[in-house]
């Protein structure tokens, strides 16, 4: 079973103010040190299938396509918006081993080494729409 | 460049696109199916993934010795993510013309195309922090 595991914060001043680019130098390293060994040891384990991050929310758009098909993008985002800052997709024999890895993941370190515990949605891939609408 | 383009939508979008009729979702489908055909012929499309709905999220932390605390209460607000596709572009104007013929996905009468939410993917973290 394929699971995605997604990290989001929200862009507000008051996150955006105690996110990564802020902390000191050595406890950033320390964070993405542990991102490489979760990443090796799940790729280690057969379970890791792709794990990405995305630019910062300031380069986000959103777009829609205008009457004649042409796109029409948009960079202002309500405050409260969650963006996707990271993500893996990981494949597991069942969801609370998936649970499990994000669970690792959460505890990542952050300032002064300690887990940050963070947040991380975790949603099953599916393999495409049912037969009957194919 | 590697772009992600992104849909999402509340619970609410979700349990209005369960009950599409039937005709309308086998015609988004087709749509799909077609529209990822022409990306992978045409050599841009990286990845394309669909998520299980909301009802099935569960927000996952670590508790204070390391095991899973699930959660599955989202506030009414949050938005989802239902799908994406990860293109390889070389620029993100192509980046969002590719978006907008994903935003004009055929749907139901009644609402304006879906928006996708389009960011570049990074291939690592800056270099002074690795």
């Amino acid at each position: 079973m394929k699971y995605m595991m997604m990290m989001s914060f929200k862009a507000g001043k008051e996150s955006m103010a105690k996110g990564i680019m802020t902390w000191p130098k050595h406890d950033a390293q320390a964070h993405i040190a542990f991102m490489i060994g979760f990443n090796k040891e799940l790729k280690a384990s057969g379970e890791f299938v792709a794990a990405e991050g995305l630019a910062w929310p300031d380069q986000a758009k959103l777009v829609r396509a205008g009457k004649d098909g042409t796109p029409i993008t948009d960079g202002v985002f309500p405050e409260s918006k969650e963006f996707l800052i990271g993500y893996w997709i990981i494949d597991v024999e069942s969801p609370e081993r998936a649970y499990e890895v994000a669970a690792r993941a959460s505890a990542a370190p952050g300032p002064g080494g300690a887990p940050l515990n963070m947040p991380i949605e975790v949603r099953q891939i599916m393999g495409g729409p049912p037969e009957e609408y194919q | 460049m590697k772009y992600i383009l992104m849909m999402t939508g509340t619970k609410a979008d979700f349990e209005w696109y369960a009950k599409w009729p039937k005709k309308d979702l086998q015609a988004q489908f087709a749509f799909m199916h077609a529209f990822n055909k022409e990306l992978k012929d045409s050599g841009v499309l990286v990845a394309a993934e669909g998520l299980a709905f909301p009802d099935q999220a569960k927000i996952v932390r670590a508790g204070s010795n390391g095991e899973p605390i699930t959660d599955g209460v989202f506030p009414e607000s949050k938005e989802f993510l239902a799908g994406y596709w990860i293109v390889e572009v070389e620029s993100p104007e192509q980046a969002y013309r590719i978006a907008a013929r994903a935003s004009a996905a055929p749907h139901p009468e009644g609402r304006g195309n879906q928006p996708i939410e389009v960011r570049q993917v990074m291939t690592g973290p800056p270099p002074e922090f690795s």
